[in-house]
């Protein structure tokens, strides 16, 4: 028990370091959040094994109302600057003194949410094949037009540090996120929403630094991630290899960390999808987490 | 007291001078980021975290001490690199000064390679101990004389004038890297350097600037792949076509330019199996390679991760034929030391005259020795409490675990905040230059 205090310890320590870097004189380094990520993986693969083979032994019978009930997440509205804003003032690097063993606390109604409807999304227990995950688009407020997932047989556990309570919480979801679920967006009244449609991928597309210099000898092109890479890459989540680690991480993944900049918010939001989801919790409207794995 | 250094186990170290600030208020741009000597030892160089550099010269020998070398005494200071702006990227561009490298002296001036993340620069420091006097047309205080008041010619004459160092920028290498420049290194042929960042390795010629060639890249096309990164790259001291670059993974590769321009297919892969009974969520770091140095005579290379050295023979590829353990009692802390990112300090290693010994930095600002032959070690401390002139340095111990036994220090009391990350060997004689974090300690070698 205590080796999986000290994974999760060491998780929530690595995504603050990866947070922290972000805002880091002289940019991102990329050396030093790979082997971040590295420690990461490790700490994820001993704390997921421990922590499997308890929540099979206890949850092998669970309610498909408690689990809904257990955890509801929200898709992120709203602009994407002003998200950007509150990750970044509200997070304060606080050691997390306290962590939760997979169940988060039951949730009540939905809070009230300032920005455009959104569907709240239940994470399945690895247990329940049947439990549908609706998962909304970006953008999308027509429930009706979702298109549901196939539930993945082979579930997955997701880490999620929230930057206010600083608490890394572990839940199951069924496995990979689903694409696009609708053509049109929905503008909803005052609020501001980015045209382009949102996917919920777990990889995103990545921003080559060297897009933006200037003509300088030749330059490898280096291939965009396009939708057709979607469900393939999808598919890697349930893999531990690094790679994958790195592509669900946060806002981005590794290649963010090279071509993340604060102040260019919307033009990186116009090249790659960003996945934040918040954790509601009984009457205290949102907070902000970073996803990861 | 033995000691270690120049081939002979009984060479002992003594204080002889410290550079920079005494109070303990560091600031940050006074930390010491580089430290570099030249190929006669003559000069000392020092990079700092602000940009700047300040060179050092050692002065003659006194005939009044023949028991001393020369101190080192200040030889020029010039802002090398100023903070900058990537707008494009909406990125700060960092001014400290990653590294130092002299070009071997060709004529009076001497030229040195500065770098911080992204730029290069090729420095001239050249002396002025005359200037031209006895201008036709000029005063001597500058000022224009009006020809129609010139009735006389005479020939302008040098005359002697208090000397005066000058650093003019040569050169600026710039706009060649994505990614964050780790590592800059001469050729042999003098005409040529390589320049490394975190996933490419560029060549360039010193005269041209406007061009570089790729001779390394190890990005992956989706950047989701990347497992490993370039951490340091050096030319081999007398094969002008070989280099070696090490990665993040514990890895050298050694590269022949001659096989082709893309150097990605490396012609020798040095590498150590992990041990698993080691295995730990840090593996991966502390097998990151922070250093790697050719010997002088180039038949050896060396490599610091952040537990050991390792010496390498270049034509055995499997393992190493030498590891030296610097602080292993630090396996058991590499939570707390990656809670406080110690763990990612980059520590770098340096080889003696004849490549007997090999030092490399600590924490608690000890540094240690390592001589091949004797098979000895030492561990020595640079602080102000031991820098009376010519004190000799007492060798420090580490107690590991037990009872600790007098003059020994607790691996829990050591001070992680002062670490020796530079350090570097006078290419002919025993002299050390050890930074600590905002000083630069002089040792040299006791004669009797």
């Amino acid at each position: 028990m205590e080796c999986a205090f000290d994974a999760q310890n060491l998780i929530s320590i690595s995504l603050r370091k990866i947070q922290s870097s972000r805002t880091q004189r002289g940019g991102i380094k990329l050396h030093k959040n790979l082997l971040v990520t590295y420690v990461l993986r490790n700490a994820r693969q001993f704390y997921m094994s421990k922590n499997l083979s308890q929540a099979q032994r206890t949850h092998q019978y669970e309610d498909v109302a408690a689990a809904r009930e257990r955890q509801e997440y929200l898709e992120l509205t709203g602009s994407f600057t002003e998200l950007a804003d509150d990750f970044y003032c509200n997070f304060t690097g606080l050691e997390s003194g306290n962590w939760h063993c997979g169940a988060h606390q039951p949730s009540g109604q939905p809070a009230e949410v300032a920005h455009q409807d959104a569907s709240p999304c239940a994470m399945a227990s690895p247990s329940d094949p049947e439990l549908m995950v609706p998962e909304a688009c970006w953008s999308c407020a027509d429930k009706s037009t979702w298109e549901l997932p196939m539930p993945n047989a082979q579930a997955n556990q997701k880490t999620v540090l929230d930057l206010d309570t600083h608490v890394v919480t572990t839940v199951t979801t069924n496995g990979y996120f689903h694409s696009d679920c609708c053509a049109q967006p929905k503008q909803p009244q005052g609020a501001q929403c980015y045209a382009k449609k949102r996917k919920m991928d777990a990889s995103y597309h990545i921003v080559d630094p060297e897009f933006y210099l200037p003509d300088f000898g030749p330059v490898p092109c280096k291939r965009m991630r396009t939708d057709d890479d979607t469900h393939s890459d999808s598919e890697q989540l349930g893999s531990t290899n690094i790679s994958n680690l790195i592509s669900v991480l946060g806002s981005g993944g590794l290649s963010d960390f090279v071509s993340w900049q604060q102040t260019d918010l919307e033009q990186i939001f116009a090249t790659q999808t960003i996945c934040l989801k918040h954790t509601l919790l009984t009457g205290s409207g949102w907070t902000r987490a970073i996803e990861a794995f | 007291m033995a000691g270690a250094g120049g081939g002979n186990s009984d060479v002992q170290w003594c204080f002889s001078q410290v550079k920079g600030a005494i109070d303990d208020d560091v600031a940050e741009a006074d930390i010491i980021s580089t430290v570099e000597f030249n190929h006669s030892g003559e000069l000392l160089a020092t990079g700092d975290k602000g940009g700047r550099v300040v060179i050092f010269q050692q002065e003659p020998e006194s005939k009044n001490q023949p028991q001393c070398r020369g101190e080192y005494n200040v030889y020029s200071t010039f802002q090398s690199h100023e903070p900058e702006f990537d707008y494009l990227k909406s990125l700060e561009i960092e001014e400290k000064i990653n590294k130092i490298r002299w070009l071997p002296q060709k004529n009076a001036a001497q030229f040195l390679l500065s770098t911080n993340d992204k730029t290069i620069k090729l420095w001239k420091i050249s002396e002025r101990d005359k200037r031209p006097e006895g201008y036709n047309l000029k005063e001597e205080d500058g000022r224009y004389r009006d020809p129609n008041t010139v009735t006389t010619l005479r020939v302008p004459v040098f005359r002697p004038m208090d000397l005066m160092v000058e650093a003019s920028p040569r050169r600026v290498f710039a706009n060649a890297h994505t990614y964050h420049i780790n590592s800059i290194s001469v050729n042999s042929d003098c005409e040529t350097y390589l320049s490394a960042d975190d996933l490419r390795i560029n060549l360039w010629n010193l005269e041209i600037t406007d061009r570089s060639f790729n001779i390394v890249d190890i990005k992956p096309t989706n950047m989701e792949e990347l497992t490993e990164v370039i951490t340091a790259a050096e030319f081999h001291p007398n094969q002008c076509n070989t280099f070696v670059y090490s990665s993040s993974k514990g890895t050298i590769r050694m590269c022949d330019m001659r096989a082709s321009a893309l150097c990605d297919k490396y012609a020798k892969l040095f590498e150590e199996p992990e041990d698993p009974n080691n295995r730990s969520f840090f593996s991966e770091i502390i097998s990151s390679i922070s250093d790697v140095k050719f010997s002088h005579s180039g038949r050896y290379m060396m490599t610091r991760d952040y537990l050991s050295v390792k010496i390498w023979d270049i034509n055995m590829e499997t393992r190493p034929v030498e590891t030296y353990q610097v602080h292993e009692y630090l396996r058991s802390k590499l939570c707390s030391l990656y809670e406080n990112d110690c763990i990612f300090d980059k520590f770098e290693c340096c080889w003696n005259g004849n490549d007997s010994v090999v030092m490399t930095g600590s924490y608690n600002n000890f540094f240690r020795m390592f001589d091949r032959g004797y098979r000895q070690d030492v561990t020595l401390e640079a602080s102000r409490e031991n820098s009376k002139p010519r004190s000799v340095l007492k060798p420090r111990k580490i107690s590991t675990g037990g009872k600790r036994k007098k003059d020994e220090i607790s691996v829990d009391s050591l001070d992680f905040n002062k670490k020796i990350l530079h350090t570097a060997w006078h290419p002919l004689d025993n002299i050390i230059a050890v930074a600590t974090i905002n000083n630069l300690y002089i040792f040299q070698e006791k004669l009797n």
